[in-house]
């Protein structure tokens, strides 16, 4: 039983890793730009066809990833400038319309580009471990290994150096940003950068084992939602545990209610959380950034 | 707070009915070019397909469309029938039921098909059933449960039944002395009934149904299932889905290292099972049709030789090798086109022809239609085949 459970809980940490590094972006954009990017999920799929394309053609796995995700940060960075930027009453409600074109159109071009069919990159190296009946997998680690490396790195970028605090002043206190000499520009194209560099590093590491496919980012996109939600759509911590706790407890409803019931665990906790508790995991109330 | 509440509020409001609306719909499909409407009995015939072309069906749906448009471009250049040329319209139904009844209903409404091929997989079937005989158009499904055909009238399929798939699985787990199945299967249509008849044919062998698991063919972690079925005490467990989710099962399976045999339905019959399953496919036993075991069937098998023009054909156009479901839908055609060249395409009388289907050499088996047997295909039409080295070899004939 106690091994089942582990298993579970590995499966569930894997899967949560993915809706951690989407969440991340999500609040990214959020907090800079006010703007809830649907089209999250699809940077994923996107990077994940761009490096199977490129290592069908020839390039070594690594180098085809390494491209992959810098030109799926690019395209990030062009959505924000071609689209975003040039939207003049930019509100909640305009930006999911429009990145909910945007992700329409994305997917239809992976679907024209590369095809109906899932499809998988080949995994990277490594060697799958089999501790006390709990079989872990290398990729999972490889994942695991992302969101760490990559999340965190994030998480300190805005926390602790100068380039990220002026990211977050922006988002608090606009004006005096403004004032005080740092671009909104520049802000919103980096945040931009980052959602699209988490993004393609999210489909990367887990196409091997949950394959790629054209429609597969929206719904991936909204668990990474559910996840930011939990983290108040402000704390990347709180989102990043909110995610991991999510993937958790797919794994196990799965498991012990019903396989059917998986995909409306992050629902229920998204309605939860409108109901109860708007400002999700994080702990402290939060001081007003209006 | 108060303020903050209320920003974080409006966009989860937005964002959940937007989650609720969106999940449920896709784009708009890509084939179906609008046709002149007006087939009287010396105009054009039009045959209308419906397929998973995208969704999860996928890796069925284009391997099927693939064949069906290479087999009308084959029927044109050679004439069309009687003189009469063949017009092929090919539908996505999006791997969903009611799409499939739109398309079914576009297609005999508004394009006056003679006869409609589909869906690819049972649920969509189920669904285009009603549309069909009410219309009184025959519709052959390329689909596999038995339900798709059960007392109709004008509904035939190519596909082999599942019944005679799990009777063979489960001969093959009484020569090895299994008395304990685990069951992961399909949610959809496919997986309909097949615990049930299990269960039934099971008791006659001595062989019990010890769990059942279900997984959404769309799937893609299936840890939480097969730690369950590794739980439970059974000598060998089928998994019954189709590509990629039953191959990801089977990858789920053999990771969790229980080291128990794996029995898989014929909805993996393609290569795309060993790109989702990997290295995790040795070993696995299906029963299917004998196509991809061509080239290790005797000589004298009387399929042998039209499965090989087939396999030619397909990878002279399309540069990779057919899947079994691109056999099932060159059986529908060919089935479809026969009866067209005996009795025309007056809706009864084709009817009658299709049912009247005798020793027809497909690809899938040897086809004899009766008025009580809709699938023309007995156990004979299946081999076992376990998977080796990436692909599926003949393992008991």
């Amino acid at each position: 039983m106690l091994t089942d459970f582990l298993q579970l809980t590995v499966a569930g940490l894997s899967q949560g890793t993915v809706y951690a590094l989407l969440a991340v972006g999500l609040i990214a954009v959020y907090t800079v730009r006010n703007v809830i990017n649907i089209a999250q999920g699809d940077y994923a799929t996107l990077a994940g066809f761009g490096a199977i394309w490129l290592v069908t053609a020839g390039m070594p796995l690594l180098l085809a990833i390494l491209v992959a995700i810098l030109s799926v940060t690019l395209v990030s960075i062009l959505v924000e400038r071609v689209i975003i930027a040039r939207v003049k009453n930019m509100t909640v409600l305009v930006s999911l319309i429009v990145t909910l074109g945007v992700s329409i159109l994305l997917e239809a071009a992976m679907l024209i580009l590369w095809g109906p069919e899932a499809r998988s990159l080949p995994k990277l190296p490594g060697e799958d471990l089999f501790i006390g009946g709990v079989s872990i997998r290398s990729q999972e680690l490889w994942m695991l290994g992302a969101l760490v490396v990559v999340g965190g790195g994030i998480v300190f970028f805005y926390e602790k150096t100068k380039w990220g605090k002026a990211l977050r002043a922006c988002a608090e206190q606009p004006v005096a940003a403004r004032i005080v000499g740092i671009s909104p520009v520049m802000a919103s194209v980096v945040a931009f950068g980052i959602a699209g560099l988490v993004g393609a590093v999210a489909g990367v590491v887990y196409s091997p084992i949950y394959l790629t496919i054209w429609s597969g980012g929206l719904l991936l996109g909204l668990k990474g939602f559910v996840a930011a939600v939990l983290g108040g759509l402000t704390s990347f911590r709180a989102a990043i545990v909110g995610a991991l706790l999510l993937g958790m407890l797919e794994s196990y409803v799965s498991a012990y209610v019903a396989s059917g019931l998986r995909d409306a665990v992050a629902f229920f906790i998204l309605i939860a959380v409108l109901i109860f508790r708007t400002q999700g995991l994080v702990l402290t109330p939060r001081q007003g950034r209006a | 707070m108060k303020q903050s509440r209320k920003r974080i509020l409006a966009p989860l409001v937005l964002v959940a009915s937007l989650a609720m609306v969106l999940t449920g719909c896709g784009t708009s499909n890509l084939g179906g070019k609008k046709a002149d409407s007006g087939a009287g009995n010396d105009g054009p015939i039009k045959i209308g397909a419906v397929l998973d072309i995208t969704g999860v069906g996928a890796s069925l749906g284009v391997p099927e469309q693939n064949t069906l448009n290479m087999l009308a471009k084959q029927l044109k250049d050679s004439g069309g029938i009687d003189g009469r040329q063949v017009q092929l319209i090919i539908e996505d139904d999006q791997s969903t039921e009611d799409g499939a009844a739109k398309a079914t209903t576009k297609l005999i409404q508004g394009d006056n098909v003679d006869l409609v091929i589909g869906a690819s997989r049972t649920g969509p079937s189920v669904a285009m059933r009603p549309i069909a005989e009410a219309a009184k158009i025959p519709m052959i499904s390329i689909a596999a449960n038995a339900v798709i055909v059960e007392g109709s009238k004008w509904v035939f399929k190519t596909a082999q039944n599942d019944l005679v798939v799990i009777q063979r699985i489960l001969d093959d787990a009484k020569t090895k002395g299994y008395t304990k199945l685990a069951l992961i299967r399909d949610a959809t249509g496919f997986g309909e009934g097949v615990a049930d008849t299990i269960t039934k044919l099971g008791a006659e062998r001595g062989i019990s149904l010890v769990m059942t698991e279900a997984f959404e063919p769309s799937a893609t972690d299936f840890t939480p299932q097969m730690t369950n079925v590794r739980g439970s005490n059974a000598d060998a467990v089928v998994i019954w889905g189709i590509t990629p989710s039953a191959g990801l099962a089977q990858k789920a399976y053999v990771q969790l290292g229980v080291n128990k045999p794996v029995y898989q339905s014929h909805g993996v019959a393609n290569a795309a099972f060993f790109d989702a399953a990997g290295e995790a496919a040795t070993g696995a036993i299906a029963p299917m049709g004998r196509l991809l075991v061509v080239d290790q069937l005797p000589k004298d098998n009387p399929q042998r030789d039209v499965i090989e023009k087939f396999k030619a054909d397909y990878s002279g156009a399309f540069g990779d090798q057919p899947s079994s479901f691109a056999g099932h839908a060159y059986d529908a055609w060919h089935i479809a086109v026969a009866a067209m060249k005996k009795a025309g395409t007056e809706p009864a009388a084709l009817r009658d022809a299709i049912e009247q289907t005798k020793d027809y050499v497909g690809i899938s088996g040897i086809f004899t239609m009766t008025a009580d047997n809709h699938s023309g295909l007995d156990s004979s039409a299946l081999i076992l085949a376990d998977a080796k080295d990436g692909r599926w070899n003949l393992y008991k004939d």
